[in-house]
């Protein structure tokens, strides 16, 4: 069963990791940062060992982005970030889990300072017997 | 037309692919007896398949096909440890002789002993799966990864992991003790019903020539059965597994969409299939205690024999229902159960049985929970609820074809309310 793993996220100036440049993140020590990133490391390493990671992207400055909508005389266009969102999606991973418990398990590990995480199951086409 | 040869030639291409894979688990096991290291020799033959499948179509089928992979793949294999300075001690120079089962012997077949080995208890299911595929199927990485839709990256780590967990263990390529083997051999069949499941379940194409994942996991299955007819719960997985393929060209409609057993064309159902089928779970049945798999296989029999669907025997499918709940209690043990309660009692008395899995936090985020009763509602002419948990059911969904069947039954009774 595969997940995505929403990071969502404002850092300012925009970067990544994320927590490192969130207010949240800026009030949490040196030495914190550093054991967290090690934790984080440790986590990526075991899910790609298991070969539960799927994949992974960083997003770039939202500022970035162009957002189309449709519109009965032609599709719009328009520059700067997604306005409705109150946070931005600054990134996302793909695992493969045996079970949503340890989908879950993983996901609970994504959460830093200044950042909210959301855990989703990913649609297959398959079709199982009711 | 021209087309006869084109499709001669991709028949000839399948044939050989099937000749490939078929050998592939007796050229592994023979490889693994010389030299050890499964690891090592699972890569070699790997090796020996991707040269096979170039060279063997322009140079022609060799007579002796395994023979053939065998002494490539060996000196794959030494050429491997060759280049391996700190191996250079272990290396050996063989002559490769015929038969390629040579020190094998016993009554344990080597290639059942390979693919109890690909089983092992120390791997993780997703791994025993992935190996499986591989050393006992002979498919690629590639083709494995294409078939659960991962990227190759994350199949190839499942699959070395495995093998690296194995040598670990140093688990010996050698049957497992008398005591240790209704065990091994439950856990294999559980994972051959996983890859019949994924097989089954995939309405795109996984890119396998002709053969599915299913059809592998029939192969495979069927060779466990060979091994060891007396088996009464592989020889119950295996008519389970022919009974569902049988329903393949009916369950699935042109538009993609999943279609319930009582509204498929059963005039399509794979008839061979099934009488074969039904013939395995007859002479299993009577002998021994009855496990999950042939109750499984028996209910599948039941539903096979019901031409139209209207004539399906639901007290006798709700009786192995109960046999099944007593042998292999669960949520979905129950929730089938229901249906089948509802068939004979009335759907209140199906209703009934939902009311403690509606209670449980897990099961309520089951979509098929609330298909069912939403199944059962419609039944029981409460249209509006059974509308509700239609499109809770739909809600709930991870799988497209089936999110698309919920939101039309939720719509179909919203147009009759109106």
């Amino acid at each position: 069963m595969k997940y995505v793993i929403l990071i969502h996220s404002n850092p300012d100036p925009w970067g990544h990791p994320t927590a490192h440049y969130t207010p949240e993140g800026r009030a949490v020590s040196a030495e914190d940062h550093l054991r967290m990133d090690r934790e984080f490391d440790a986590l990526l390493r075991q899910i790609s060992d298991s070969g539960e990671f799927v994949t992974a992207q960083a997003l770039a400055d939202p500022a970035s982005s162009t957002i189309y909508a449709w519109g009965p005389g032609g599709n719009l266009a328009t520059d700067g970030p997604y306005a409705e969102a109150k946070e931005q999606l600054a990134g996302f991973f793909v695992i493969d889990c045996e079970t949503r418990e340890r989908a879950e398990e993983i996901a609970a590990q994504f959460a830093g300072p200044g950042s909210t995480v959301e855990l989703r199951p990913i649609m297959s086409g398959d079709a199982q017997d009711a | 037309m021209t087309a006869p040869s084109a499709s001669s030639a991709s028949n000839a291409a399948r044939d050989l692919e099937r000749t490939l894979r078929t050998n592939a688990p007796d050229v592994l096991a023979a490889l693994v007896r010389r030299y050890g290291g499964f690891g090592e020799a699972e890569d070699a033959v790997q090796e020996a398949l991707v040269d096979a499948a170039r060279q063997w179509p322009t140079d022609g089928v060799p007579e002796n096909p395994r023979g053939w992979l065998i002494t490539v793949a060996s000196r794959r294999l030494t050429d491997r440890r060759r280049s391996d300075g700190a191996r250079a001690a272990r290396e050996r120079i063989v002559t490769i002789r015929e038969p390629a089962d040579a020190g094998s012997g016993g009554e344990f077949d080597d290639s059942l002993t390979l693919l109890l080995l690909c089983c092992h208890p120390a791997l993780s299911r997703p791994s025993q799966v992935a190996l499986t595929l591989r050393a006992v199927a002979g498919l690629s990485t590639a083709q494995i990864a294409r078939a659960f839709l991962v990227p190759e990256a994350t199949m190839a780590q499942r699959i070395s992991r495995a093998k690296a967990r194995l040598r670990e263990i140093d688990a010996p390529f050698a049957p497992p003790a008398a005591e240790d083997l209704p065990g091994r051999v439950t856990a294999t069949a559980h994972v051959l019903y996983l890859i019949f499941t994924e097989g089954h379940s995939t309405t795109a194409g996984v890119g396998l020539a002709d053969d599915s994942l299913a059809e592998e996991a029939i192969r495979m299955t069927r060779q466990l059965h060979d091994h060891l007819p007396s088996a009464d719960e592989v020889t119950g997985l295996l008519a389970l597994m022919l009974l569902t393929h049988a329903r393949r060209r009916a369950r699935i409609a042109s538009d993609g969409s999943l279609v319930p057993l009582a509204e498929q064309d059963r005039s399509v159902w794979d008839r061979t299939l099934i009488a074969e089928g039904v013939e395995l779970i007859e002479g299993a049945l009577p002998t021994g205690p009855v496990g999950p798999y042939q109750l499984q296989a028996a209910i599948a029999a039941v539903h096979a024999e019901a031409i139209p669907a209207e004539d399906t025997d639901w007290p006798q499918i709700e009786l192995l229902y109960r046999m099944l709940d007593d042998v292999a209690p669960g949520p979905f043990v129950t929730l089938n159960h229901a249906v089948a309660v509802a068939m004979v009692d009335g759907p209140a008395a199906g209703l009934v049985m939902l009311e403690p899995l509606m209670a449980d936090p897990g099961m309520r985020r089951s979509h098929r929970l609330h298909a069912v009763r939403a199944h059962l509602l419609e039944m029981d002419g409460r249209t509006d609820q059974a509308r509700d948990s239609y499109a809770t059911g739909a809600r709930l969904a991870t799988s497209i074809p089936e999110q698309r069947h919920l939101n039309d039954r939720a719509e179909r009774l919203r147009d009759r309310s109106a």
